[in-house]
């Protein structure tokens, strides 16, 4: 067994080992113990994975280093099929992600957890979700994908209904989360088996040298992008994203929406890329469609919403959206045979995934400190946090600079990537690149655009100005256990976005897994794309940056002392004192935008007057709720319901009580099916 | 032990015992007393017996003679001994008004064994031995036994078309395979005891509840 290998079981180990200790541990050492076990292995997964990607760089790029991949094949762990597991390059890149996420969210819930999260079966079963999603990048077989994506499915659903006692809205946004975690299941069991037995076997190696005919390759590869899309949020499989991710306990908010939803794309780009080796345009123009309806869509309700982490799960739903325009575009270039932007884009995406995770955990942890702090997600009753929770106002700040996609942020650096890859394919990519590409660009760019007004909403609504309300008056700063797991997480954001130099020739090596070839990108300090003219340096915008805001604050300093200063109070129209109901709120500051895309959004508004009992004309009461449902939920999702359930109750005529209809209906059934079966066999 | 028996005589012998064991079953259809009802059953576990133990003989295996009497104590002996208790406990002679009269019954039952004859050509033609050429017959007594399960009231028996359906899946094993080993059948066999005994429990319980045992009474129960 080699470093990978070696430090992937220790890993695993780590988790089993914090499983056992959530278990036995006394309750007063439970949550450290289990909490420092899992921290640990997300530690040496995420080295697993780093390992991984660099064994395979030392013979540089061309797939030569695949002699040095770990694999292992564990007949006797399971009946029939056994476990197959390898970890390659583009795994490797997932493994890291989810092992990094899992050390912040770990030493993060020692602190968050002492508040009635601290029983046995939910600090049992977050070990066993990190477990199982450090599984999923390293299968290499079908039945072990399967059952560690099953597994992964189960234990975030678990920790999802953690706090159902508190809560309603817990149980419904774990059912919805369970039906369609678990039609994803279904739809990629469908394909996967499908393939597996087009291919005569189920290894990933076995699959990948198939020969399947091109209907059945796209049978396969739309039936898992169902399943995927749904675990990565993406229109219109997105319904559970926004509702599970509120509900349940942040860190887990945390793991699912940096980690979790990770696997959705991993899944994307393992089967359609790598095991089907690619396919018709039309596949990637359809991922790449999908992938940019979610941006939008996911960005336009985000910015209305005001609920702080249905604001961040739509934002996931925008960025998972975002990764899937950079793997359609790699995609359809592959097709069209551009080699050099395809593996651009490639990058580009699993940049972003890499991004998303650092920024998303940065800001579901600060969530999560504000709702521990104050007990309420509602930014139009948060406000004020600056000075009661600076240093999660800080780690929010750094969460929302770069998740809105400016620089010095990380993400700018990945979707200028993105862009550049979409840019430079204009010319070969025919007359489909030629409409597509710059629609995506345009998607992009006002995706950016409003990720900015949504970031700057949560932020100056929810942190700074004056608290509007009670509790948000009270906070008190966070432990430090949840403190030091927001630094870390910050950390991690700020060295992607001050030196990505160090990271994407990483991802240039998981490309090579999919797209052998040269090196994407070069340079120490500066991104120098090969093969294409384009570079950029996060470094020297940020020190730019920087000297240019001091310099700005030296001279207004300079300019602004020669006046004496002089307290008085602000002009407040002959109103009274300024109080926080005159605040902008989040719903205020969205309105705006709420109006421009009217068409898009829909939103409901209603008025409601009780005039008194006396005259019609006067007032007793004025009411008036205005929300943003998500429409295609709405229009979608609301008629199958219904329709399901009227065939639901349709069907209690069919029992009536009578054992022998229940036996009949039974023996016709087998009877009609033998007969079926006698006349066409 | 036999193991000098002649392939004319096993083969004979064979039919005989498949012979018995089909026509207990259609006779369940056409008597309507209880008491001739359990007695066809306790015949059709003698014949299911003698089936095992031909095979046993003519493949000169000691262990499936021994399973073959271990299966006829339990369903010629144990079986019919608790359904007769159970019987004279309640003093209900007779099956009432079944829910598809005797004529039409005995007329289904052809036509299932038809069905069960033409369902099981693929299975003969696998490997055409005398044993495998019988399977139509356990699968009539299948369908037979599910047949008894839908269309009779009293709850006894209801639970002879059960049992009569575990004989005939018991039949097809032993006819398919060479030899069910003894712990499946063991199993299988603890299984049906335990249905058995929690059935006539359920009979005691709804006699003493709603003084009768037919099953179209509980309509209530549903939600």
């Amino acid at each position: 067994m080699n470093l990978v290998g070696t430090l992937f079981v220790v890993a695993l180990s780590g988790c089993a080992v914090a499983a056992v200790a959530a278990v036995l541990a006394p309750p007063r050492a439970r949550l450290r113990l289990a909490g420092w076990c899992t921290a640990g292995a997300g530690a040496v997964g995420a080295a697993a994975g780093v390992a991984a990607v660099m064994a395979d760089g030392m013979t540089s790029g061309v797939s030569a280093g695949a002699g040095q991949r770990w694999s292992a094949w564990l007949p006797e762990l399971l009946p029939l099929a056994g476990v197959r597991l390898a970890i390659d390059p583009l795994g490797g890149v997932f493994i890291a992600v989810t092992g990094v996420v899992a050390v912040c969210a770990a030493i993060y819930g020692i602190g968050y957890c002492s508040h009635g999260l601290d029983g046995r079966a939910f600090q049992l079963v977050l070990p066993l979700f990190v477990a199982a999603m450090l599984v999923v990048p390293a299968a290499a077989s079908v039945s072990t994908f399967l059952l560690a994506w099953e597994l992964m499915a189960i234990s975030s659903l678990l920790l999802v209904l953690a706090e159902h006692r508190r809560r309603a809205a817990v149980g419904r946004a774990g059912l919805w989360y369970a039906v369609m975690t678990h039609f994803g299941l279904v739809t990629i069991l469908i394909g996967l088996v499908a393939f597996a037995a087009g291919a005569g076997g189920e290894s990933f190696e076995q699959l990948r040298a198939a020969a399947l005919s091109p209907a059945a390759k796209t049978v396969v590869f739309l039936a898992t992008l169902a399943g995927f899309a749904s675990k990565a949020g993406i229109v219109p499989l997105h319904v559970w994203l926004p509702r599970a991710h509120p509900e349940a306990p942040s860190h887990v908010s945390a793991l699912m929406s940096a980690a979790m939803v990770n696997m959705g794309a991993y899944g994307i780009i393992r089967i359609g890329l790598d095991l089907l080796g690619g396919g018709p345009a039309w596949w990637w123009l359809l991922v790449l469609g999908l992938g940019a309806a979610s941006a939008l869509f996911g960005i336009l309700q985000a910015v209305v919403a005001s609920d702080l982490k249905r604001l961040l799960g739509y934002s996931t739903t925008e960025n998972l959206g975002l990764v899937l325009v950079g793997v359609g575009a790699a995609g359809f270039f592959a097709a069209s045979r551009l080699p050099v932007p395809a593996a651009l884009a490639l990058a580009a995406a699993l940049l972003h995934v890499v991004n998303h995770a650092a920024f998303k955990t940065v800001l579901f942890l600060a969530a999560g400190s504000v709702l521990h702090a104050t007990g309420t997600r509602d930014l139009d009753a948060l406000g004020g946090l600056r000075t009661r929770l600076p240093y999660t106002t800080a780690a929010f700040a750094v969460g929302a600079l770069c998740a809105s996609a400016l620089p010095p942020g990380n993400a700018f650096v990945s979707e200028w990537l993105l862009l550049q890859s979409l840019i430079h394919a204009l010319p070969g990519s025919g007359v489909a690149g030629a409409v597509t590409m710059p629609l995506a660009v345009a998607v992009i760019a006002l995706s950016a655009g409003l990720a900015v007004a949504t970031f700057v909403k949560a932020f100056g609504v929810g942190f700074l100005a004056r608290p509007r309300s009670a509790p948000a008056e009270r906070a008190r700063e966070s432990p430090p256990a949840m403190l030091g797991a927001m630094a870390l997480a910050v950390a991690g954001c700020a060295a992607l976005a001050l030196a990505p130099t160090l990271v994407v020739p990483a991802l240039g090596r998981a490309v090579g897994v999919v797209f052998p070839g040269r090196e994407v990108v070069s340079g120490e300090l500066t991104l120098r794309l090969t093969g294409v003219a384009g570079m950029i340096s996060p470094l020297l915008i940020a020190v730019t940056l920087v000297a240019a805001a001091s310099i700005v604050l030296g001279l207004v300093r300079v300019s602004a002392t020669r006046r004496a200063r002089r307290a008085a109070r602000l002009w407040d129209c002959g109103a009274g004192p300024i109080s926080a109901r005159m605040e902008y709120t989040a719903t205020s500051f969205a309105e705006p935008l709420e109006r421009v895309f009217d068409d898009v959004l829909a939103p409901e508004s209603d008025v409601d007057v009780t005039p008194m009992k006396e005259s019609a004309y006067l007032v007793e009461r004025v009411r008036f709720h205005a929300r943003v449902p998500d429409r295609i939920e709405h229009r979608l999702y609301d008629p199958l319901i219904a329709a399901v359930s009227a065939v639901g109750r349709g069907a209690r005529a069919l029992a009536t009580g009578s054992v022998h209809r229940y036996l009949g209906y039974g023996f016709w059934a087998l009877t009609a099916a033998l007969i079926v079966l006698v006349v066409t066999w | 032990m036999g193991v000098n028996m002649t392939d004319a005589m096993y083969v004979q012998l064979l039919d005989l015992a498949c012979g018995a064991f089909l026509l207990t079953g259609v006779l369940v259809l056409w008597r309507r007393e209880l008491s001739a009802i359990v007695w066809l059953f306790a015949l059709q576990g003698v014949a299911l017996t003698a089936l095992i133990v031909v095979l046993g003989s003519w493949q000169a295996d000691l262990e499936l003679i021994l399973v073959g009497a271990g299966v006829g104590a339990l369903r010629a002996g144990l079986l019919p001994y608790l359904m007769r208790r159970a019987l004279v406990a309640g003093g209900e002679g007779r099956e009432t008004q079944p829910l598809v009269n005797v004529a039409t019954s005995l007329v289904v039952a052809a036509v299932l064994a038809m069905l069960a004859y033409a369902l099981s050509q693929p299975l003969v033609r696998l490997s055409p031995t005398p044993a495998t050429q019988a399977v139509p017959v356990a699968l009539t007594v299948l369908l037979i036994g599910f047949f008894v399960l839908v269309t009779r009231r009293r709850a006894l028996s209801q639970l002879v078309g059960f049992l009569l359906m575990d004989n005939a899946i018991t039949a097809t094993a032993f006819l398919t395979t060479s030899g069910v080993p003894l712990v499946v059948e063991l199993g299988i066999s603890l299984d049906l005891l335990l249905a058995v005994l929690v059935l006539q429990v359920l009979t005691t319980r709804m006699r003493a509840a709603f003084g009768g045992t037919d099953l179209d009474e509980l309509r209530e129960l549903h939600d």
